[in-house]
């Protein structure tokens, strides 16, 4: 996954997000929000890790710490090896060159009273790239990438379609030449018949560009596509993380195969056989002890409720397959 | 699909028109079907399609202004809905036809119980008192499988989960025993495993309650398992109108195609590019002469682009498509 | 796909509009809307007209007998030292007009600045400390802030508008600070942080012209205030010190009034009146018309 000898790009160590709960006449803290609760990975040069889960997993606050558009309660994020959580304000204004983002809703996510070509030169004109011409250049060269035309510079984002200003902000978060880009949920709100499109030009930069990404969805269909590895969140940590075709081929944690199984196929011959699992998710507030899954798990044990399972390996021929779960974990 | 009974409902060349501030646009423009008693349709399409109009248009929610029912006949077991008057249509709606929407959080009422909501269906449709209508209410609570119904019913909506306001929504509902169900997107908010039980749920349901139900949705994979018969439209038409095997084995109009085709879906073997149905749907004021999906067709024929097709049954069958250049079996490619 | 291009190029040149000028074409279609700014612009032809010296420059002028019936050379009649009614009504349009731009202009500009920087850091001190002085200041009776300004600046003409600017900007700073606790949740903003453009630019560059519009209505609403409330200080003699007001107008009327004579109290009310019902119309428009809701 990574090169020897070389630091990974993303290395996310023991990230922990939690959302403080004010209450009371005095607003003290009477609990927390545990959104992130300890999340591990890495992410190598040009590879796409596809980050699933359902509401209130997490997911979306996961790739907004990691760019510290929430600032972490705890662990680190090292960029090519650099900390990326310790640096001061004006060292992270020099680093966010590297990593961009994506939203999901294409209405929100660009300034409605800006054009587009000042929405996409933004960027440069913060970090104070290039002449001006070369700026208004390279606007024009992005618009290219995402297969927009020119004469769109001069037009407000409310007069494109959600496809369109999805492109806009794709040609945006490209600006900068990052290295890295989340995408939260990108194609999420587009028409169906959009998300292809879309998809089709996120795994082109992919291809074209090099540029490594950390997809964030609900939907496993959509990151089958895009992704070289999978992870699935349930409340703040990562239960299952492989090789995205080791995933779909043999997923082993309960809820992930809860999940692949509950989605509904497109061919009337082969009804989904759901696993149902009982009971809504819990509040991140207040998580389960032990296994936070063990709640809603067909197959928990006794040792759920305890323990916290440790991350074991079960993959075979060098593929890493990681798995969060006592059914996995060795005899005491 | 049963040909000896006569359909609860029938839609005939109906036409709703809003205006806006650039001029008249067709939501709907001609639709007819029919539905079936206990079967389970499926209205699909993109944004802009026209479905939710559709829905909407069958129990009178259309917000006149800026719309209007411009022609055509809904008929619901004889009575053509589109000429009733209001009240007329209050007494209908809830009792007769009901409907469930796509947010559940904005569906209910925040202010008041989940149980007065139900009792307020009841006590209107079903003449009950009101003790009568909160132990209906809890046994409707029951049947869609909320746990403790007894004491759920005194809570608030946001007391509960999106699935579990859902179900809340279906039991209201159902509380009057409706002819019809129009579900408008149910569980597109949801979570896919909370969608799998909400739709479990409503199929449940149906047997039970031997109601017809139309689903509006644009996910093909809800349609597949939930329902009997699909109809497909685009930009205010039906394009397609078959049953659920012949819509997915043998899709007949290209776009039902493009859109099998290039949905999203978990493939055992990954390609390098998604096939896509090219350009955009058209703007529904500067609609195309001839067919509307003409621009982004991989079958267009010059006669598409002049004359606009019109739904007809294909070589005789009981599947219906409004094309020049029907795709013929098995000219889809296998995915 | 060249026919589809082509398509896709030729209906995007059909829609070429700002959120602006589809406010304008909106505007131009509501007639209530449009009859009040054309008497708006009326009066601020009038004022405009005192203020360069073409007319109404001999409203001090004693010209005719005292109380005059209205006539063909005084338009209203006389008042009690025989100076011309019209002629004072006139050139106190401009002094309104003085009063009420300043005002707006400048508590709207202090409002928007506070209420934004307010709302961006809510939450935090700064939020506290605006918070704050906005509950003070509003809880002082209004008047009595007037006449203690008043008399801080020893008589000082300006004391009426640093007084209602002091007061006045605190309902447009709070619209802003819910406004901008609002939109700085959204994903562009988000994406601005993530860029690394400063905080203070991404207040004024892209969250401080979406609020232009509430912006614009709020400034024609004070406008109203601050003319209303002129009238009432001049009238208490708080207010206009040296020029003509209609406030003074009709303070000085109060007496003929009891005389018999209400040409003076009539001539200032019914141009008030005009203003601030046409003023009042145009800002209802002005507020539908560019609801973003319905634009766009």
């Amino acid at each position: 996954m990574s090169e020897v000898g070389n630091p990974p790009l993303l290395q996310v160590r023991d990230l922990k997000k939690y959302f403080p709960v004010r209450g009371g006449l005095l607003h003290r803290v009477t609990a927390q929000v545990r959104a992130v609760d300890g999340v591990d990975f890495e992410i190598g040069h040009g590879r796409t890790l596809g980050l699933v889960g359902e509401s209130g997993c997490g997911k979306s606050t996961l790739g907004r710490a990691i760019l510290r558009l929430h600032e972490p309660t705890s662990g680190q994020v090292l960029l090519e090896g650099v900390d990326f959580t310790a640096l001061d304000r004006k060292a992270l204004v020099a680093e966010r060159r590297r990593v961009q983002i994506i939203f999901q809703d294409p209405f929100a996510s660009l300034s409605p009273r800006r054009t587009v070509a000042q929405i996409i030169r933004e960027p440069l004109d913060v970090h104070r790239i290039g002449t001006p011409d070369e700026r208004a250049h390279r606007v024009l060269e992005l618009l290219d990438v995402v297969g927009m035309g020119p004469e769109v510079r001069d037009r407000y984002p409310h007069e494109f379609s959600g496809g369109q200003r999805q492109r806009i902000g794709i040609a945006r978060a490209l600006a900068l030449s990052p290295k890295f880009i989340v995408a939260d949920e990108p194609v999420s709100a587009l028409d169906v018949s959009v998300q292809s499109q879309v998809l089709n030009l996120i795994a082109k930069l992919k291809r074209e560009h090099g540029i490594a990404f950390l997809f964030i969805s609900h939907d496993l269909a959509v990151i089958q596509h895009v992704s070289d590895e999978i992870g699935v969140m349930y409340l703040g940590r990562i239960v299952e993380r492989a090789a995205v075709d080791d995933l779909y081929r043999e997923p082993k944690h309960p809820y992930t195969r809860a999940l692949l199984s509950a989605i509904p196929v497109p061919d009337p011959n082969r009804k989904s056989q759901p696993v149902v699992l009982f009971g809504d998710v819990p509040s991140p507030m207040n998580p389960p002890s032990g296994c936070p899954f063990h709640t809603r798990c067909p197959e928990a044990m006794a040792i759920c409720s305890e323990r916290r399972p440790p991350v074991i390996d079960v993959g075979s021929d060098g593929h890493t397959h990681d798995v969060a779960c006592h059914l996995f974990s060795p005899a005491p | 699909m049963p040909t000896d009974q006569s359909p609860v409902l029938s839609v005939r060349n109906l036409v709703v028109e809003f205006s806006t501030e650039n001029g008249i646009v067709r939501a709907v423009d001609d639709v007819s079907f029919d539905v079936y008693p206990n079967e389970t349709v499926g209205l699909v399409g993109e944004s802009g399609c026209g479905k939710t109009v559709t829905g909407l248009s069958l129990l009178g929610l259309i917000p006149s202004p800026p719309g209007r029912i411009v022609s055509g006949q809904i008929l619901l077991d004889g009575t053509d809905l589109a000429t009733l008057t209001e009240p007329k249509m209050r007494e209908i709606r809830g009792s007769e036809i009901s409907m469930i929407f796509q947010e559940p959080m904005t569906a209910l009422n925040p202010v008041f119980t989940i149980g007065n909501q139900m009792i307020d269906v009841l006590m209107c449709h079903r003449r009950l008192t009101r003790r009568q209508s909160r132990a209906a209410a809890i046994e409707m609570l029951s049947k869609v499988g909320i746990p403790v119904p007894d004491q759920r019913v005194d809570e608030y909506p946001h007391q509960l989960s999106g699935g579990m306001r859902q179900r809340v929504m279906i039991a209201m509902a159902l509380s009057c025993d409706p002819k019809l169900l129009v579900a408008d997107e149910p569980t597109t908010a949801l979570d896919v495993t909370t969608q799998a039980q909400v739709l479990e749920q409503i199929n449940k349901l149906q047997d039970e309650f031997h109601m017809a139900v139309i689903l509006i949705t644009h996910d093909l994979g809800v349609v597949a398992e939930t329902c009997r018969r699909g109809i497909v439209m685009y930009c205010g038409r039906v394009i397609e109108n078959a049953s659920i095997e012949g819509l997915f084995e043998r899709p007949l109009h290209p776009y039902t195609v493009g859109l099998l085709e290039s949905i999203p879906r978990i493939r055992t073997e990954r390609l390098v590019e998604l096939p896509i149905i090219p350009g955009r749907v058209p703007n529904l004021l500067h609609l195309p002469d001839g067919c509307r999906f003409a621009g982004r067709c991989f079958k267009v024929s010059d006669h598409c682009r002049r004359v606009s097709p019109v739904l007809q049954s294909y070589e005789g069958s009981t599947d219906y498509v409004a094309c020049h250049t029907p795709c013929r079996a098995r000219e889809a490619a296998n995915v | 796909m060249n026919a589809v291009s082509g398509a896709v190029r030729a209906r995007a040149s059909v829609r070429r509009e700002s959120l602006w000028s589809k406010a304008f074409y909106k505007f131009r279609r509501d007639r209530a809307g449009m009859l009040s700014f054309g008497v708006v612009l009326l009066y601020m032809i009038a004022a405009l007209g005192v203020w360069l010296g073409w007319w109404a420059t001999g409203w001090s002028a004693v010209e005719g007998g005292k109380w005059q019936g209205m006539s063909a050379t005084h338009w209203f009649g006389t008042n009690m030292i025989g100076q011309d009614i019209f002629d004072r009504a006139l050139y106190s349009t401009k002094t309104a007009f003085e009063v009420g731009l300043v005002v707006a202009v400048l508590s709207t500009a202090v409002g928007a600045l506070l209420g934004a920087i307010a709302g961006f850091f809510s939450g935090g001190w700064l939020d506290e400390i605006v918070i704050w002085i906005m509950g003070v200041l509003d809880s002082i009776p209004f008047y009595l802030f007037v006449a203690a300004i008043a008399f801080a600046m020893q008589d000082n003409p300006y004391a009426m508008h640093v007084a209602m600017i002091s007061t006045f900007w605190t309902g447009v700073a709070r619209l802003i600070r819910g406004e901008v606790i609002k939109l700085r949740g959204l994903e562009y903003v988000e994406a601005a942080h993530a860029i690394g453009v400063p905080e203070y630019t991404i207040i004024f560059r892209h969250i401080l012209p979406n609020t232009a519009h509430i912006l614009l209505v709020q400034a024609t609403i004070t406008f109203v205030a601050a003319i209303k409330s002129e009238v009432i200080l001049s009238f208490l003699g708080l207010g206009v010190k040296d020029g003509m007001s209609w406030g003074l107008m009709i303070a000085e009327s109060s007496q003929e009034v009891l005389a018999g004579f209400f040409n003076n109290f009539l001539a200032a009310s019914i141009f008030m009146f005009g203003l601030v019902m046409a003023f009042n119309m145009f800002s209802d428009a002005l507020q539908d018309s560019l609801d973003p809701r319905k634009v766009s």
